[in-house]
């Protein structure tokens, strides 16, 4: 088979790999694909949400306020290190 | 800006494995599926014998986020990890990209029949709406968006595993580290934190 | 190329489905790798998408479904190891949906092992593999009955036995896992039915320490706490492996450890204690006498002991330093432990030279058959060091169960009531009749003629007292009916003959949240024996401590108050509530309530599943606090513990003193109190004693929680003085010497008596500190004069009421070293020793060449994901899935020696017959002549699943062999422990 032919047998198969899966998504094209970029569902961020959303917590800040809820955690945080309650 | 990672200090991990069994409870992770484990080198050789916790560390440039096919992860403003089960179709390369191993797959298997990747998410649920049913059966729990840490973290029984934001948690150890003037190393930070372009970014002390 | 990228349109609209995103997506590409990959994905997987959706939950009808329904938050501890770590259970609608750590807590700050951070696995209703209903032993298979049936046929039968063989014949093994209420009312349950055939853990425990320690000093407890380890400056674990069986007890020590103190640790095994130690010894197991004495041996040697301590507090020292000199050289240390010389002199340098130094000591001291002795060379080390009652020093006995503490001061115990008063002395059941209200002459005719004031039998030999010939038998008939309450079986050794026992028993009975091994070993045929026509076996369903309240005792003697999180799950019923219906049954209910003349000690409440239970704060306040005088289980009432539970912020850490603080709830003035009012707690509960954090500390006043050593061995001995030096008493104290214990003579004669009100007089006349029910003795001498109410004497170096009264090594009853079982031989056989004969020596002889056919030693001991007997742990998914098969560990050369892999299945043999087959650990942390096998499996039998023997659907998880299967014979001389922690074996591959 010359090189040619094989050149378009080629290009026919994936013509009809192509053409044989389009099928499958004739969906408006509204949306587009960009890669490297997140493609799922929105998340809210965890200062969004108040204290009384939770079913228990002892972390008090203001819901919406950012620097508010991350010193809430902060304080948190210090509950981690025991040297503060013993030298 | 809280930025959270997380830190285990080997002098202190006994291998109790209370965080992984805390991450088990809080999440109700099935079995199979660890989002935690204890990693202990020279088991039973005197002198020699250490132990670490590891999960997910929410790397700073991180690699599982890199090679997704999808582009199923993304990163909160507070640097942790996070991705979107419906958009995962199991392919396992995030898995083959990660130094710690963290991703898992409810079930063995090639040609993206591994099932959904469920991995640490630093107990900040996923991109549901917070603290709603749906986030608890696919995520597990949303601890950041009630003003808690990581269970893992606040239950490790001699406080060897810290996770918070970097800056609070690197001076707990810094005081540790002074306090006892040995055992300064900061397992795992330069592979998640510093850059890879950058290596001296990565605090000095880091080991790998 | 024929494909191109189409053109990209809009940017990605967030609000239309994935699907479609991700497919046009697709479309717009060129065929690359990555977008090959993906098409395939949505070709193949468009169905599966909502298949992978979910990942199966555990409980899912426990999830938490937003802030609807009612929500409280209970306060609990939780019930594994005796550290005491709180919990705060968050309940919604009745359900323990979430678990959140407790940073407020001084003891664990938030802290827990995998253990505790898996509590709320028992509140979980799907997937449970709990007891759900009683059930009963029918043609090899359990089969469901209800609670009546089940009480009725139970108590007809008991009452049967009673009538053809006395109440001697029942015997009542209880839990260290009840709390201190329902601890003490199933000790006051087997006083009524009539007997002293009762025990629990703490048996096969610490018994040795309770007995060695308390002939030592006075008390037989933890002497400081793990939060006093941070004082430390050297702590030495001699057969512990904190790491694993205390892990938050880690806690106090590496941060101790941080801030300069040293750790050495000794032990057979390289544990994971052993791996953050600064010294590791490595020990033959058995030997610790030796090595002990091997360090006072240098110490005395340097004139490192603490002369002026040992002049005023303790007896007989110089009697154990000529010994100890002449006797335990660095060179026979090695030749009998194995430990060098030059080791033996680091760590004895290490351990005088940075003091106050602590010891720390579990079942690798307590389970040989010289434990007794054990525990009193630890304890001479530190009083010949200066160590107790010394902030940072003391003997740090790490008990095990959450409350096993509790259980042994105020519950199921042969030899004693609540508050270790002895039942061989009459006065001690005068002062419970009084405080129980219950008429003493009928308690008396309720026991067989004569057995009132003999000790029980042990549960480490309940089997002999079925099987022993009936002659040889302390009481007049064997043991016809059992119940393991609230314990496991695989626990005690000689499993192979345990389950013939269970054979030839009437009735067993097993009253626990699980069916645990008892069951399925109850069910299992035997080859070769014939099981007893007619034979009853029941199971109960008991309820967690999580669904009843109660207070427990912490290993440092701390109380804390557990409050109710969820109602009794399935039919399950709280132990309180089982007692009281068994007491109705057989007859003795209004007694068990302390129902006389008007009076009723505790009300009845009613529970939501229509039946009754006695109120817990009422037994505590009513009879624990009214009858506990000896080891001040007095001043904690439930007011004051569960003031300490809700302000638990206040205390501080190093000294677990609340500096301040007033209870919001109540207005109690918190100020001064030790965290848990840790027993001696003395007097009343008005009289505010504040708790003794560190016993027999003279450097505070008595009312600060000093103390001094206790005077209950006598005023001299051999002429010697037995009480403290002049000026060796509590900061303080109006008497500066020694003295007796307070009663109402001693008051009268330092003329205090008229300092008692007239209803004090009244109550206290003719009585001691002990039985005085006004406390006005206490009161008086603490208060007014500093004293101390029991005494101000010296710590006894030799307890000459022992068998040996200076401890002595003595080979265990199967070693590998015959050529030292001639020097160091065992003790003479024994006729009767708590109503059974007891062999040594003759076991000893007979067994001494068994090196050869079975030589290397085989000891047991704890993980850190599973506890106790097991069953409770494997039943716990989260758990199970960390420690999936039993092992062994084998040294490499002994691997290699045999041929074993490592992961292989290998068959342990030891000289009883018996063979386990299990997965052998290759690792160096053991000797080529040691071998460990945790204990907390069981649910395999000698090879074979015991599943089908099980009740349907409440087997563990995870099951495999029990290592007490095939442990060997061997009992502690002083309180008939078992000797677990060394007996020989043979391993080969399977």
């Amino acid at each position: 088979m010359t090189t040619a032919r094989r050149f378009v047998l080629a290009g026919a198969a994936v013509f009809f790999v192509a053409v044989g899966l389009s099928a499958c998504g004739e969906r408006d094209q509204v949306t587009v694909y960009k890669q490297g970029k997140y493609q799922g569902k929105p998340d809210t961020k965890p200062w969004e949400n108040g204290p009384e959303s939770s079913l228990y917590t002892t972390s008090q800040w203001d819901q919406g306020n950012k620097t508010s809820w991350e010193a809430a955690v902060k304080t948190r945080n210090l509950a981690q290190n025991e040297y503060n309650r013993v030298e | 800006m809280a930025r959270m990672k997380f830190l285990c200090d080997a002098e202190r991990c006994i291998e109790c494995n209370g965080c992984v069994t805390a991450c088990k409870n809080e999440n109700e992770v099935p079995w199979g599926v660890n989002r935690r484990r204890v990693v202990t080198i020279n088991d039973g050789v005197v002198g020699a014998e250490k132990s670490i916790s590891v999960a997910c560390m929410h790397c700073s440039d991180a690699p599982c986020m890199a090679v997704c096919p999808v582009d199923c992860f993304y990163r909160t403003d507070e640097g942790v990890v996070l991705h979107d089960k419906d958009l995962c179709i199991g392919c396992g390369y995030c898995f083959y990209a990660c130094p710690f191993g963290a991703p898992q797959f409810p079930q063995a298997g090639a040609f993206g029949l591994r099932g959904k990747m469920d991995k640490c998410t630093f107990c900040a649920g996923g991109p549901e709406k917070d603290l709603s049913k749906e986030e608890f059966a696919k995520y597990g729990s949303n601890r950041l968006a009630q003003g808690k840490l990581p269970a893992c973290a606040e239950m490790c029984s001699t406080k060897a595993l810290l996770g918070g934001d970097g800056d609070v948690i690197a001076d707990i150890y810094r005081q540790r580290v002074f306090k006892r003037g040995k055992g300064s190393e900061v397992w795992g930070w330069g592979t998640a934190y510093g850059k890879p372009d950058q290596p001296k970014a990565a605090p000095a002390g880091a080991k790998s | 190329m024929m494909l191109t990228r189409k053109s990209a349109g809009a940017p990605a609209h967030l609000s239309s489905s994935r699907l479609s995103r991700s497919l046009s997506g697709m479309l717009a590409k060129t065929i690359d790798r990555r977008t090959f990959l993906k098409r395939s994905g949505v070709a193949a997987g468009a169905g599966a998408f909502a298949s992978q959706l979910s990942f199966s939950m555990i409980g899912k009808a426990e999830a938490a479904a937003e802030t609807s329904g009612s929500i409280e938050v209970k306060r609990s501890v939780c019930t594994h190891c005796s550290v005491g770590c709180a919990i705060d259970a968050v309940v919604q609608n009745g359900v323990w949906v979430r678990q959140e750590p407790v940073f407020d807590s001084p003891l664990n700050l938030g802290a827990h092992c995998a253990k505790g951070a898996s509590v709320r696995e028992h509140g979980m209703t799907e997937h449970s593999h709990r007891l759900k209903y009683p059930m009963k032993l029918v043609n090899g298979k359990y089969q469901r009955l209800s609670w009546d049936q089940a009480i009725n046929e139970i108590g007809d039968r008991l009452l049967a036995i009673r009538k053809e063989s006395g109440p001697d014949a029942f015997y009542v093994v209880g839990s260290s896992k009840h709390n201190n209420e329902q601890s003490m009312l199933l000790r006051k349950w087997v006083s009524l039915w009539g007997s002293n055939n009762c025990d629990h853990q703490a048996r096969i425990c610490h018994s040795t320490t309770v007995a060695g320690v308390a002939q030592t000093w006075g008390y037989g407890a933890m002497t400081n706490s793990y939060n006093d380890m941070q004082n430390t400056k050297c702590a030495m674990y001699i057969g512990s492996n904190a790491a694993e069986a205390h892990p938050v007890s880690m806690l106090h020590m590496l941060h101790a450890k941080e801030t300069g103190a040293k750790m050495i640790v000794v032990d057979p095994r390289f544990t994971r204690t052993a791996a953050k130690a600064d010294e590791y010894v490595r020990i033959r197991s058995g030997t610790d006498i030796p090595f002990l004495f091997g360090m006072l041996h240098i110490i005395f040697k340097n004139g490192w002991e603490d002369k002026k301590y040992i002049h005023d507090r303790v007896y007989g020292m110089q009697q154990v330093r000529e010994e100890v000199l002449k006797k335990w050289t660095p060179e026979e240390v090695q030749n009998v432990t194995g430990v060098p010389p030059e080791q033996l002199q680091k760590i004895t340098e290490m351990f005088a030279k940075n003091r106050p130094s602590t010891i720390v000591w579990c079942m690798g001291q307590t389970q040989h058959t010289i434990g007794n002795a054990v525990v009193r060379a630890s304890c001479i080390l530190q009083l010949a060091l200066g160590n107790i009652g010394v902030s940072g020093g003391g003997a740090n006995i790490f008990r095990g169960h959450d409350n096993v503490q509790g259980a042994t001061d105020v519950g199921p115990n042969p030899d004693t009531l609540p508050g270790y008063y002895p039942v061989a002395v009459p006065g001690s059941w005068a002062h419970w009749a009084r405080v129980w209200n219950v008429d003493l002459k009928w308690l008396q005719d309720r026991f067989a003629p004569g057995m009132m004031g003999k000790p029980g039998m042990t549960v480490s030999r309940w089997i002999d007292g079925v099987m022993e010939k009936n002659e040889n038998i302390d009481q007049d008939s064997n043991i016809r009916a059992m119940v393991y309450w609230g314990h496991a079986p695989n626990s005690q050794t000689r499993g192979l003959e345990m389950v013939k026992a269970m054979k030839m028993l009437d009735m067993m009975i097993v009253i626990d949240p699980y069916p645990s091994a008892t069951a399925a070993m109850a069910a299992m045929p035997v080859e070769g024996v014939q099981e007893k026509a007619g034979r009853g076996v029941y199971l109960l369903p008991a309820a967690t401590q999580f669904e009843t309240e109660g207070s427990c005792t912490a290993s440092n003697r701390s109380l804390q108050w557990r409050e109710k999180v969820i109602d009794p799950l399935f039919e399950s019923r709280s132990d309180q509530a089982i007692m009281l219906a068994f007491a109705k049954k057989l007859g003795f209910e209004d007694q068990f309530l302390g129902r006389k003349d008007g009076k009723q000690n505790l009300r009845v409440l009613k529970t939501k599943g229509g039946y009754d239970e006695p109120s817990m704060e009422d037994t505590l306040a009513n009879e624990i606090n009214r009858g506990a005088w000896t080891i001040g289980y007095t001043g904690q009432s439930p007011q004051r513990l569960q003031a300490h539970m809700r302000n638990m912020h206040v205390f501080d850490v190093k000294t677990l003193r609340a500096r301040g603080g007033k209870d919001a709830k109540t207005g109690y003035d918190l100020t001064g109190d030790y965290f848990g009012l840790p027993w001696p707690c003395y007097g009343t509960p008005a009289f505010k004693h504040p708790g003794s954090p560190n016993l027999y500390d003279t450097s505070k006043s008595v009312m600060d929680g000093g103390g001094d050593f206790r005077a209950i061995f006598g005023m001299e001995r051999d002429g010697v003085n037995l009480l403290a030096e002049d000026g060796s008493h509590p900061k303080g104290a109006d008497i500066t010497t020694g003295h007796p214990q307070f009663d109402h003579v001693l008051l009268k004669k330092l003329g205090w008596w008229d300092e008692l009100t007239d209803e004090e007089k009244k109550e206290a006349e003719g009585k001691t500190w002990a039985t005085d029910l006004s406390g006005g003795i206490i009161r008086v001498t603490m208060k007014n004069h500093g004293c101390h109410p029991f005494g101000n004497a010296k710590a006894r170096a030799i307890v000459w009421n022992f068998p040996d009264g200076i401890p002595q090594h003595r080979e265990p009853l199967y070693g590998i070293r015959a050529d030292l079982v001639d020097k160091y031989p065992t003790h003479d056989d024994v006729k009767v020793f708590w109503r059974l004969p007891t062999l040594y020596k003759s076991v000893q002889d007979r067994n001494k060449n068994i090196g050869k056919d079975f030589p290397i030693v085989l000891t047991s001991g704890r993980l850190v994901e599973y506890e106790g007997g097991g069953e409770e742990t494997r039943s716990n998914p989260w758990l199970a899935e960390l420690m999936q098969e039993n092992f062994v560990e084998i040294n490499p050369k002994a691997a290699a020696d045999r041929g074993i892999r490592n992961g292989e299945q290998v068959w342990v043999k030891t000289p009883t017959g018996a063979r386990l087959k299990v997965t052998a650990k290759i690792t160096e942390g053991v000797g080529p002549d040691h071998a460990f096998i945790p204990f907390h499996f069981s649910g395999w039998w000698q090879g074979k699943d015991m599943l089908p023997y099980y009740p349907d659907g409440a087997a563990p998880i995870v099951r495999g062999e029990a290592v007490n299967t095939a442990t060997t014979y061997g009992y502690d001389r002083v309180t008939m422990m078992q000797e677990s922690k060394t007996t020989v074996c043979q391993i080969e591959r399977a």
